[in-house]
């Protein structure tokens, strides 16, 4: 806190509040330290960037948790409200570093292995997470379009990482032309946002989340809003591939070198809800007054519906016809942003302040979950494809269940936590979803989510299947376990039964606490 | 129709007195249009003008590329070495730098002299930053053309 009460001294100002981008500042500062390191380093030292790395997200960790710990009453803000600090930013914030910190453990040796440059790497994913942190604590729309260009331009990078592989080189440019092309989107929408807020009594336009709320009533072009909306609502679906802005998921995590997809598939998914829970929960609310407010949140909660569905649907009936175990998880993480989805519209359709919050705990609730299960199952992938990302189809794990028990049983643990079995903390993060969807009566759609989940239960064990019940006429010879992998299995292994079983002390904390009893508007 | 076209809302905004710091959407829009449209001619006019004005002489001299006087010697679709490019990007990054000082500067003298000092170690945060970005390049080998 030395730097925080230093630069209070200096700054009359009260809304420039170091201490309140902490854990942001950590982050950024680890990564250009590691910048620095790797450029001093000899070749020989040059695993001091992960461990540096590793104890700067811890730091960020730590500040993040003293945060939560030492407010209470009213979320403060700072920066001319553009950061604000609540259950939903601290809650995906732990989130961003769990996942960096388990994608270093998991790379830490692979990049060696695969002979990249592991200090680019590690800062590379540090600036992905101070991205996400940012797209999380802002409560402007330009802080979070901000967030996500440094989150964005990171991971094209990473996608691209092996650069000598056409396959890495395609996911990367890919990922780098729609990517920009749905940041094309989300500011158009911010744009119109912007002109549409401006109010009849001549106050210029916002992106402040909190003033957009308020200005929907009085906003001078209503009808701008709902464009607007329509726009961003297609810039964050792009973020966190729901279908129809899928198409660009199977090619791009099938390309990137397998941690960094591990690291996509949890990390800026859930940065993307993140914000995209920050703009529409928080921008456009539910209000029972009739008005344009009212009518903003109800075309949005019906687009929503239909996005969920189709999501859910095209997911997990691609899932099925994949011979490729990447793409598999590809369409898998489509279908779960779709389920996802699910308790975002209950989020968003609430009409008491205890059920929302209580929806979106349970999406932040979701996303962890899906993190901790999708970066072990991927853990096990990067073990099997071995150098070069060679051995990734489906009938490179014909028989390899007796051969190599112990990493094929930790595998079907996590297919089956994604699949939803009970004691899982895929079925909890089901349950928490779908129960507060069902609480605000959304019965077609749980049902739909529902009948998704049993059709995922194909591709799921079919993985299974071939692993322990086909014979294997090639030779294999099962992997070697770095100690760093094995570790990160073994905390996600627990994390799997921990959130499975004991799910309420997470929930409770990822959800607000009531301040006092206040309806919405 | 008008309206339509320039994204004007429904009736009853229109209506509504306007207030003059804000601009009514048509009167707003009218100078993008303007420009807009001056865009379009200015390259245009003086290719289709210079194509009737001008003595039509062709030699084969005269329609070799012109590359600052030296003869060219190859074709210019070629394939340029990759160090072009890093020397580009990190031209661009000291000249976004530029961009970023200017209004720093400009608001940089107030009276309030609390800001000042604070936008000044600000500044040099970000200088700093830059610089590491800069050493690091350095470091790796970027500006090596041997």
């Amino acid at each position: 806190m030395f730097l925080s009460l230093a630069f209070q001294i200096a700054i009359p100002d009260p809304n420039v509040n170091v201490g309140l981008i902490l854990p942001e500042l950590i982050v950024g500062g680890v990564g250009v330290i590691v910048m620095l390191v790797d450029a001093f380093a000899r070749p020989t030292q040059r695993w001091i960037t992960g461990g540096l790395s590793l104890a700067g997200l811890g730091a960020a960790a730590a500040a993040s948790v003293w945060m939560w710990l030492n407010w209470a009453g009213n979320p403060p803000r700072g920066f001319h409200d553009m950061i604000v600090l609540d259950e939903l930013r601290l809650s995906f914030t732990l989130i961003f570093l769990f996942v960096s910190a388990l994608t270093i453990l998991i790379s830490m040796v692979w990049v060696e292995n695969e002979k990249l440059p592991a200090g680019e790497f590690h800062s590379l994913l540090l600036f992905a997470t101070t991205g996400m942190m940012l797209m999380a604590s802002g409560n402007d729309l330009v802080i979070i379009f901000l967030g996500l260009e440094i989150l964005s331009i990171a991971t094209y990078v990473m996608a691209g990482f092996r650069r000598t592989d056409l396959r890495s080189n395609e996911s990367s440019l890919k990922y780098f032309i729609l990517g920009s092309f749905s940041s094309a989107f989300l500011l158009y929408g911010i744009a119109l946002i912007y002109g549409a807020t401006t109010t009849t009594t001549g106050f210029p336009g916002t992106t402040n989340i909190t003033a957009i709320a308020a200005r929907l009533d009085i906003a001078r072009y209503p009808a701008l809003l709902f464009a607007g909306a329509a726009m961003m609502l297609v810039g964050f679906g792009f973020k966190i591939a729901t279908a129809p802005f899928h198409v660009w998921t199977p090619d791009v995590y099938e390309g990137a070198p397998t941690p960094v997809t591990a690291f996509m598939a949890a990390g800026p998914k859930a940065a993307g809800f993140a914000s995209f829970l920050r703009v529409f929960i928080f921008g456009f609310p539910f209000v029972a007054a009739a008005g344009w407010a009212a009518k903003a949140n109800a075309a949005w909660v019906s687009a929503m519906i239909v996005l969920a569905i189709i999501t859910m649907t095209v997911g997990n009936i691609v899932a099925i016809v994949q011979n490729n175990v990447k793409r598999m998880l590809a369409y898998s993480s489509i279908a779960h942003a779709g389920y996802a989805l699910v308790g975002f519209i209950a989020a968003g359709a609430a009409t008491d302040l205890d059920t929302r919050n209580s929806a979106l705990a349970a999406v932040a609730f979701y996303m962890l979950t899906y993190s901790v299960m999708n970066l072990g199952a991927f853990a096990i992938v990067t073990l099997i494809a071995r150098r070069n990302d060679r051995r990734t189809e489906v009938e490179d794990y014909n028989g390899i269940g007796f051969r190599a028990p112990a990493l094929s049983f930790t595998l079907s643990i996590f297919l089956l936590s994604l699949l939803g079995l009970p004691l899982t903390a895929g079925f909890m993060g089901k349950v928490m979803v779908f129960s507060v969807a069902l609480k605000e009566g959304f019965y077609a759609l749980v049902v739909v989510a529902v009948l998704n989940t049993a059709v995922s239960a194909y591709y799921y064990l079919r993985l299974i299947i071939v692993m322990f019940f086909r014979e294997r006429t090639t030779p294999w010879s099962a992997p070697r376990v770095p100690a760093s992998v094995a570790l990160a299995i073994i905390i996600t292994v627990i994390g799997v039964f921990y959130l499975g079983l004991f799910p309420n002390k997470v929930i409770d904390a990822f959800q607000k606490k009531p301040v006092t009893a206040q309806a919405l508007r | 129709m008008l309206g339509a076209i320039l994204l004007q809302a429904t009736e009853t905004t229109a209506t509504t007195t306007a207030a003059q710091s804000v601009g009514a959407p048509v009167t707003a829009y009218w100078p993008v249009m303007i420009f807009f449209l001056v865009a379009i001619i200015f390259p245009v006019l003086p290719i289709v003008l210079g194509r009737f004005l001008r003595p039509m002489k062709y030699l084969k001299a005269k329609m070799r590329p012109y590359e600052c006087g030296i003869d060219p010697e190859t074709e210019a679709h070629d394939r340029f070495t990759v160090r072009y490019y890093i020397v580009a990007m990190l031209f661009l990054i000291f000249d976004v730098e530029t961009i970023f000082l200017l209004p720093w500067a400009i608001i940089f003298m107030g009276d309030d002299f609390s800001f000042t000092k604070f936008a000044l170690i600000e500044m040099f945060v970000f200088i700093a930053i830059l610089i590491v970005g800069y050493y690091y390049a350095w470091r790796k080998g970027a500006l090596e053309w041997a």
